[in-house]
């Protein structure tokens, strides 16, 4: 039981990471980024590549955990800065309705996948495996060291998140333009380093899960598919707002767990979106969230 | 020829296909991101009807675009409501939803393995009649009070709702209306290919979708269906590996939303040709 | 001052309505009405609830409290498209066209929620669904023809120029046959011999129609040569209201007007 809901937790750890990094874009161009998913995708295997030609044999154990992190944080916030040259800056440029940034990001999720598909190829590769043990004992119940890490290194991550959000110019910034990026430009806030820098958060935090991701399943281009997780945790939550995506992440991490508990994992799917369903119907806005209205 | 003859087959079912993203998408601009999960619903309830009753051929393909009616009914019911990119999550959940009951089914499905044994009942010229009875279905439908009523809460929700437009019930009667159409895209699929696999429904298909109706434009049904045609049978003819087409699609799409957001097309649409005739001839008259 | 009419059974009748927006009182008690065939004024400074005042009445927020009524029956609270149909048209301050539709197709969206049409004879494009849809055209080109967009039905709005938008906007509305019309600021935009046209522009349309229009405007010219009352809305509050000479005279009015200029 305890050990099913620690797993519920570390898995929600990780969902979280992927929510967040779905909501802070969301949060200032107010649409769903599925190119996320391709980072997470390009960044668990870029972590894999660090570890394969730079640290094997040169460091260990959580060094090199550690190192393969901050590899694949770096790789995802280039990579999302690049998608948002590519795929966003002139559409913002143009005032594009919100379909061309959605259809935009989809696009450049699927290229960066089959980019992976073709260098890679669809075989699957496994994860280094960083820590010795495998089970720590904790009040006599067993928890993986794997999940343990998990947990702690995503909220190391997302406390590092909420600190340049609501402590530095920066967050301020950034909070500024989710506001209204014209107004935020109006007030001498230059918007395009701010959406930059989002893009880089986002894709930092892509990074770190994507490397999660590849340590719990196993590494293959569809990898990032998983990004719907985190956009299923930001809409529970409440679409855009931080604290909320956090939350509907652990809400389906514990959720997910209990339903493979009960149905399997086979079926697990089927369920999560009947729960999602419900959900949405009794509570459109979200955990957090307000109904984002048009303007008349 | 024969392998010529299937991809024409293939790329007709395909085009069915794609007019019903093009109606969700392009008509209401919500974005259908499970739409082969209707064709998944349409294909696996008229090959089990026929395998289990033995029911004809006409009979069973009503029967299948019913049942993909059905499931859109009850997807888009609670979600025409939200906001409209929930309205992705939703149907891409229910593609997953529908992958995962079908995979976990395989006393009646043949789950993961595939549900053989379905007699051929559809061949090309069959495939060309359906692609042009539902063309004429579709444009019809949108150049009729739906099609308009949807294209205009498209671009202005609100504005729609002042004019007296019931918003809700025109995105969801629209929705229905794609989702049959897909269903039957269904149909034909499993009673030409005589194998079905949930695998084959995959989120992928419904995003290769999106992107077709997209550089065609997404105002233009004339170039939703060119683009599906072009898209789907140069790459197979050129023979191009699956994730080399995927990554040529790919940049095309991201070309035209940088430089011509309005797709190929435009919103130009064949029929204005014939239009502009009559027109002409009128006002000669 | 303050002279609030009570004339009873207006044609639109809107008592003490109130809307917050996060604590924000953006319209607060605000009651006004129109007879039949009245032209009616909103005035009020930048931000005074004047929009926010037609979005409560066409139903695109809900209020907070308060009622509207039209010819008697209880409008607030019902969605809005209901009560577009119940005969509340509108136009936009910034125009909100259709774009993926022609010019034509624009005004015949007024008339398609009630085409006497269904599913099957769409799609299938039966000769009823072409009448009816011949017919709503027809309709549709003689409101273009009113406003002066004759000969420009296949045209897409948006390669309008912006007068002529306003005026589309304007025959839209005027085709669900609203029997209360609201314009938010239709002249803004509008330059000084555009201002003239389309006061004369709603003279007319007026004299054969003879509905009831309740408009927002800032441009002094068309505000006294239109409206037979005029209600002055300041902060959310209704400040002054009665005939237009009355209410210019009016010290506060004055005092907000100036006031807002510091």
């Amino acid at each position: 039981m305890l050990q099913n809901i620690f797993f519920g937790l570390s898995l929600g750890a990780v969902y979280s990471l992927i929510a967040v990094g779905f909501a802070l874009v969301f949060n200032i161009l107010k649409f769903s980024n599925f190119s996320h998913g391709g980072v997470m995708s390009f960044t668990a295997y870029a972590g894999y590549l660090a570890y394969i030609l730079l640290f094997d044999g040169k460091i260990t154990g959580v060094t090199m955990f550690v190192a393969v992190v901050l590899v694949a944080a770096l790789v995802g916030a280039v990579t999302a800065v690049g998608i948002e040259r590519v795929g966003f800056r002139r559409l913002r440029r143009n005032q594009a309705p919100v379909i061309y940034y959605f259809i935009s990001s989809i696009t450049l999720g699927i290229l960066l996948e089959n980019i992976i598909t073709i260098f890679a190829s669809s075989n699957f590769y496994s994860y280094p495996v960083f820590f010795s043990s495998s089970n720590i004992q904790i009040f006599g119940t067993s928890f993986s060291i794997a999940d343990f890490v998990t947990l702690l290194f995503s909220c190391v991550a997302l406390g590092l998140l909420l600190f340049v959000l609501y402590r530095t110019k920066l967050g301020l910034g950034v909070r500024t333009v989710s506001f209204d990026v014209n107004t935020a430009s109006l007030m001498g806030i230059d918007a395009d380093r701010v959406v930059m820098a989002t893009f880089a958060m986002s894709g930092a935090l892509g990074g770190i899960s994507g490397v999660f991701l590849g340590m719990n399943y196993s590494l293959y281009p569809q990898l990032g598919q998983l990004v719907v997780k985190g956009f299923i945790a930001s809409v529970i939550g409440g679409l855009g707002n931080i604290t909320g995506a956090v939350i509907g992440a652990f809400l389906l991490g514990i959720v997910e767990v209990g339903l493979i508990g009960m149905v399997g994992s086979g079926l697990m799917p089927a369920c999560v979106f009947v729960v999602m369903l419900v959900f949405l119907l009794v509570r459109p806005q979200g955990i957090a969230g307000k109904i984002v209205q048009e303007k008349a | 020829m024969d392998y010529i003859y299937s991809i024409l087959t293939l790329t007709g079912i395909t085009m069915i296909g794609v007019m019903g993203t093009y109606m969700v998408t392009g008509l209401t601009g919500q974005f259908s991101f499970g739409q082969a999960a209707f064709m998944a619903v349409g294909g696996y309830v008229s090959a089990m009807l026929t395998l289990r009753f033995g029911l004809p051929f006409p009979v069973v393909a009503l029967l299948g675009a019913a049942a993909a009616t059905l499931a859109g009914w009850l997807v888009g019911l609670p979600t025409v409501r939200l906001r409209r990119d929930y309205i992705s999550l939703v149907t891409f959940g229910f593609g997953e939803a529908i992958i995962s009951v079908l995979n976990n089914s395989a006393q009646l499905t043949g789950g993961a393995e595939g549900l053989v044994g379905i007699p051929k009942r559809v061949d090309l010229p069959l495939v060309l009649v359906s692609v042009i009875c539902c063309l004429f279905l579709v444009a019809c439908y949108k150049n009729s009070r739906y099609g308009r009523q949807s294209l205009a809460l498209r671009t202005d929700e609100l504005a729609a709702r002042s004019m007296g437009i019931d918003v809700n019930r025109m995105k969801l009667v629209t929705f229905l209306f794609a989702s049959a159409i897909t269903g039957y895209a269904g149909v034909l699929y499993a009673f030409y290919s005589q194998y079905l696999e949930p695998g084959y429904y995959n989120w992928t298909v419904s995003a290769e979708w999106l992107i077709i109706v997209f550089v065609g434009g997404i105002n233009s049904l004339t170039g939703a269906m060119l683009s599906a045609l072009v898209l789907t049978t140069l790459p197979e003819l050129l023979r191009f590996a699956s994730s080399w087409r995927i990554l040529i699609y790919c940049v095309i799409v991201l070309l035209i939303i940088n430089y011509r957001p309005n797709g190929i097309f435009g919103d130009w649409e064949i029929s204005r040709l014939w239009k502009k005739k009559t027109s002409a001839g009128a006002s000669k008259a | 001052m303050n002279a609030i009419t009570t004339t009873s059974c207006g044609l639109l009748e809107v008592s003490s309505l109130s809307k917050s927006f996060g604590g924000v009182r953006a319209v607060c008690d605000f009651s006004f009405n129109a007879q039949p065939g009245e032209i009616v004024g909103i005035i009020g400074p930048n931000g005074a609830g004047k929009t926010t005042a037609f979005n409560l009445v066409t139903g695109v927020y809900a209020p907070d409290k308060g009622s509207v009524k039209l010819d008697g029956v209880e409008l607030s609270g019902l969605r809005q498209d209901v009560i577009a149909r119940a005969g509340i048209g509108r136009t936009f301050q910034n125009i909100r066209l259709f774009k993926g539709l022609t010019v034509l197709e624009n005004v015949m969206t007024a008339s398609d929620p009630y085409a006497p049409y269904g599913f099957f004879s769409a799609i299938l494009a039966l000769p009823g669904k072409r009448k009816a849809d011949r017919e709503a055209a027809d309709k549709a080109r003689e409101y273009l023809n009113m406003v002066g967009l004759g000969g420009m039905e296949d045209a897409r709005p948006e390669s309008l120029p912006y007068g002529l938008q306003r005026k589309l906007e304007l025959a839209r509305a005027l085709a669900i046959r609203p029997k209360v019309i609201l314009l938010d600021e239709p002249a803004a935009g509008l330059n000084p011999s555009e201002v003239r046209d389309f006061i004369e522009l709603v003279r007319r349309l007026h004299e054969r129609f003879n509905f009831t229009i309740v408009f927002i405007e800032h441009r002094m010219e068309v505000v006294m040569n239109l409206s037979h009352k005029l209600f002055v809305l300041s902060f959310g509050k209704l400040l002054a209201s009665g005939d237009p000479e009355t209410v210019r005279r009016n010290p506060e009015v004055i005092e907000a007007y100036i006031g807002e200029e510091e």
